[in-house]
């Protein structure tokens, strides 16, 4: 029961995260920052706009997007298989590339071929990091890792090539080049507007709440250690974004290729001689 | 059912056109938006597209060259939106009035909900202005606002769609009218 009402409200808790981010930011750079409940009265506003359809296929692959997110989301909470999730948000993502390559803005193309590199970037590292769960738990089941013990330390140079992941998928500096507001205005999101903008943007609400339960899953059945975890890292994250300048998109996927990937191969060899 | 209504001035986003203004109001609308002055904390967001905004600052007399993007970026804005003129320049021309590539004023072009003076014009008027410009967008309806001086027909060259010829030039005949 609890398992429905939270899948329902998932992308209302996600919009919490998102206005308490901001207030947050806005906190950091000592501003006042908007009401925690900006995002809710930014949808509602534009329900009520007009939307323009630039054409069909682009609106729909925008809706599809965000519907397999919440697909997603729903898995992982009802303790889905995890490297099926973790296809499955990447058929979300080839969703909204291919809503970029759909129209004829120049914008929308730069977008989606940088949210395809970030996408080959991080991706190995997600698939890793199930491989990693899958070692020490023996089972790819959320179900099953959840009631393991925490695998923070035997997993530690995974958990840190996740961490590299994070800004890459919630759009954070220094990893934010592929939507990039002041340069390429959004990128893929550019040519959506009204009601199929407020998918895309539930969308990115979705996207703070599937990180965090991956995030979760180091903690295993140690909920205190979870709860923890979560508040360190949204901060961390958000210190982080405020400090630091955007790198280029070679940069980006060289360094988490580079890194993250080394990391992670690293943290399965060692777990493959214990 | 709540209205939605409400809501519009809860949220909106900014769009901000320099319609080759001197710079000197648009280093004005960036300060508002810095710690400061702090839009944010009514919801402002610079976003840049005008496909998801709702208010249109305009800075800036027109010039010969910005007429057809101003027109453009107006009608690319999904309705209900607000047009805000900053500075003297974009309400009458300013220390540009009867220049030989300048305009007088946005308001030949587009509809203007809001007109803020001052060369150039300080950050508290201009927050007043965004702040008169949201009552307005909330009486606003749905209905297509047209821009007065619309495209004439666009020209193609070499199979490409050319719209820089398709404002009218000043006193030049409405073909329309
Ligand atoms: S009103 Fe003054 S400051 Fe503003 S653009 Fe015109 S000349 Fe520059």
């Amino acid at each position: 029961m609890i398992e429905i009402l939270l899948i329902l409200f998932a992308p209302i808790l996600g919009g919490l995260v998102y206005g308490f981010e901001r207030v947050v930011r806005a906190r950091m750079q000592n501003r006042q920052g908007p009401p925690l409940l900006q995002p809710f009265y930014d949808m509602y506003k534009l329900i009520d706009k007009q939307s323009f359809i630039v054409n069909p296929y682009h609106s729909i692959l925008g809706v599809m997007h965000f519907l397999t997110l919440w697909a997603v989301v729903a898995f992982v909470i009802l303790g889905g298989n995890l490297l099926y999730i973790v296809f499955l948000h990447l058929l979300s993502v080839i969703f909204i590339i291919l809503a970029g390559f759909s129209v004829n803005s120049i914008y929308s193309h730069i977008g989606s071929n940088r949210e395809l590199l970030a996408t080959l970037a991080y991706e190995p590292v997600l698939v890793m990091l199930s491989v990693g769960f899958f070692m020490l738990n023996g089972s790819f089941d959320i179900s099953v890792i959840r009631e393991h013990t925490s695998s923070i330390f035997p997993l530690f140079l995974l958990f840190l090539a996740f961490l590299l992941v994070i800004p890459i998928k919630l759009k954070k500096s220094p990893f934010d080049a592929s939507e990039a507001h002041q340069e390429i205005v959004g990128g893929v999101e550019i040519e959506f507007s009204g009601v199929f903008f407020e998918f895309i943007y539930m969308a990115k609400w979705l996207e703070y709440v599937f990180i965090y339960l991956l995030l979760l899953l180091f903690a295993g059945n140690n909920i205190i250690l979870g709860a923890g975890l979560a508040v360190a890292v949204f901060f961390l994250v958000n210190l982080v974004d405020n400090s630091t300048a955007r790198v280029k998109m070679v940069h980006l996927v060289k360094i988490v290729l580079g890194i993250g990937v080394t990391l992670g191969m690293l943290n399965l060899l060692g777990l493959g001689y214990v | 059912m709540f209205d939605l209504k409400k809501y519009r001035k809860k949220s909106p986003w900014i769009l901000h056109y320099n319609a080759g203004s001197c710079n000197g109001c648009d280093i004005e609308i960036l300060a508002c938006l810095s710690p400061k002055y702090d839009l944010e904390r009514f919801g402002v967001i610079n976003t840049g597209n005008p496909k998801q905004s709702d208010i249109f600052l305009v800075t800036g007399p027109v010039t010969f060259r910005t007429r057809e993007r101003l027109v453009e970026l107006y009608t690319q804005m999904p309705e209900p939106k607000v047009v805000i003129a900053v500075g003297s320049c974009a309400c009458t021309g300013c220390v540009f009035r009867d220049m030989y590539n300048v305009e007088v004023g946005i308001d030949r072009y587009i509809p203007v909900d809001v007109y803020v003076p001052g060369c150039a014009s300080s950050p508290e008027l201009i927050i007043d202005g965004v702040v008169k410009g949201l009552e307005i967008l909330e009486q606003k309806t749905k209905e297509m606002e047209k821009p007065f001086k619309l495209f004439k027909e666009a020209t193609t060259d070499d199979g490409i769609v050319n719209r820089r010829h398709s404002a009218l030039k000043v006193g030049e005949d409405d073909a329309k009218d």
